[in-house]
């Protein structure tokens, strides 16, 4: 049996019964096996870090072990859990406020024409822009402190956000609007039973892509106005050239980057829960 | 017996506008021409006629989806023109949310009228298992098969308890031995709920199978050519069996020589 017929007669079997199909015969590499590749390959790439890091100049490179040791001792004197604080604090407050602002104004956008001719030129004008670029503009409207940095990293937020989520709303599919309409729904709940879940998934790939961005643009604001958080510290290390302490920061950054993507994801597991049913 | 009359459709008109692409002017297209007729309580009514000529647009504007140009459509009587709960519409595409239970897509028009969950889960249960789904109320609309969907969209559809029932080729994307079998379980149905039945169909078996009645519409801009009164009674034998009979296949003959006929052009 070709691979086709197994496809074609699987699907027969799904049409008749409600069960899982799956061609032994075909089917690839079991999970067990890709995990042991990938610590296989996690194991090798640590490996050679550490073998050429210890070669080179400890002002140009550092390695695993090294990196190691310097962040037990950020953790023991207390550095790196004050800056990551100081940081997720700007992270919280600004991904909250912007995921509001772009998922409310999204919704608005996508179903109200009228609305959206009045500010989509906007939208497009400011989704464009480099937010980055006007960050002189920003500390001379709010100083150096904390308003500068939630305000940077909420810009950076809102947008991934606010496009996703009119893209959602403009795919209900029609014949979904339809039924609603059908069965005499009120304006409001066609928005609330009908474009919101149809729009969940589209919101939550918004949420996902701006959690990187948020995190590029929390460091550039940490840089740039008054030194603080994760940012403080690699600026602080990096100027005393202690290239290992200086990548705890950096490899904290990429956790909270790996951690919040995560949760993203978990939550798009919990509120479109109807995608990942098989 | 007189029964009182469900449904009462008269001089019903609709034009399209359609636009023939840039720069040209808007053409009218005229779908629907005087349309006149009446469904009874308890009855299922067919309406057939070739593609294109109509009969989907007919039925979303007893449904209030479409707006009609000239006519008048009444439910017990009463004049309506918008979408209301006193109409149940079954989609050709089942047309579930994705996004919730079978149960929930059936609990939906109870949800839109405010009724209480544990009513509203009674009255779902009650309907699945009325359509033959009793036990698979938790599954999402994509774990169904098509012929399970339809059903669902029916359960949805009686849910609200429609002094008259909707559907738009409900059974025309299954499979063949699948649409036998639901349109037989409509006919089961029907007779334990009473429900009047307005019927959008082009497949003549399934017309003179399930009818009471059979409205057939000529091409577009279509009318009414004849309602044709289908003598079976009821209970009726399996499609298989009632196709064997001379007066279907005579029922059969007259309405494909109705529908085939091209319209001569008339004002």
């Amino acid at each position: 049996m070709t691979a086709r017929d197994a496809a074609l007669s699987g699907a027969d079997l799904k049409e008749s019964a409600e069960i899982d199909v799956e061609d032994i015969a075909t089917s690839g590499p079991s999970n067990r096996e890709l995990w042991c590749i990938r610590v296989a390959s996690i194991i090798f790439v640590l490996g050679a870090w550490e073998y050429f890091g210890r070669q080179a100049n400890p002002l140009f490179a550092s390695y695993p072990t090294a990196i190691a040791r310097s962040f037990v001792t950020l953790i023991e004197n207390g550095e790196l859990i004050a800056a990551l604080i100081t940081s997720l604090k700007t992270l919280v407050i600004s991904f909250v406020l912007g995921t509001v602002i772009g998922l409310v104004l999204g919704l608005l956008v996508g179903r109200y024409r009228r609305f959206e001719a009045s500010v989509d030129w906007i939208i497009s004008a400011l989704y464009s822009t480099p937010k980055v670029a006007i960050l002189p503009l920003i500390v001379l409207w709010l100083g150096l402190g904390a308003p500068t940095k939630i305000f940077l990293v909420t810009m950076t937020v809102i947008f991934p956000i606010l496009i996703n989520t009119i893209a959602g709303v403009k795919n209900v599919p029609a014949q979904l609007i339809d039924v609603g309409d059908a069965f005499a729904a009120s304006e409001r709940d066609i928005f609330l039973k009908i474009i919101l879940p149809s729009a969940i998934p589209y919101m939550i790939a918004g949420i996902r892509l701006s959690v990187g961005k948020a995190v590029i643009a929390l460091v550039v604001a940490e840089f740039f106005t008054a030194i603080s958080g994760l940012g403080a510290l690699i600026t602080k290390y990096g100027n005393m050239y202690d290239t290992a302490t200086m990548f705890v920061p950096i490899l904290t950054l990429m956790l909270l980057g790996v951690l919040l993507q995560s949760g993203a994801k978990a939550a798009e597991k919990r509120l479109a829960a109807w995608r990942f049913t098989d | 017996m007189a029964r009182r009359i469900k449904l009462s459709v008269e001089n019903l008109s609709k034009t399209f506008r359609v636009s023939a692409g840039r720069g040209a002017p808007p053409s009218l297209l005229p779908v629907l021409r005087n349309i006149s007729f009446q469904v009874r309580e308890g009855d299922i009514v067919s309406l057939i006629g070739e593609s294109g000529c109509g009969k989907t647009t007919l039925l979303r504007i007893v449904q209030g989806l479409v707006a009609r140009d000239a006519g008048n459509v009444k439910v017990d009587g009463k004049p309506v023109s918008a979408p209301g709960q006193d109409r149940g519409f079954v989609f050709q595409q089942a047309s579930l949310l994705p996004w919730r239970s079978a149960r929930e897509n059936v609990e939906f028009g109870l949800e839109l009228r405010r009724v209480p969950a544990d009513v509203r889960r009674q009255r779902a249960a009650e309907l699945l298992k009325l359509v033959g789904l009793g036990a698979a109320g938790e599954q999402y609309a994509h774990q169904l098969s098509g012929g399970m969907q339809q059903r669902v969209g029916l359960a949805r559809a009686l849910a609200i308890d429609p002094a008259l029932l909707l559907m738009d080729e409900p059974f025309s994307a299954l499979d063949a031995q699948t649409r036998e079998e639901l349109q037989a379980e409509l006919l089961r149905i029907q007779s334990k709920t009473g429900k009047t039945v307005l019927f959008v169909t082009h497949d003549l078996d399934e017309a003179i199978y399930l009818s009471d009645q059979i409205v057939v519409l000529g091409a577009r801009p279509s009318r009414v050519k004849t309602i044709i009164d289908v003598p079976f009674p009821r209970p009726r034998p399996p499609l298989s069996k009632l196709r064997g009979e001379p007066r279907f296949q005579q029922i059969r003959d007259e309405v494909w020589e109705l529908i085939s006929q091209k319209t001569a052009a008339v004002a």
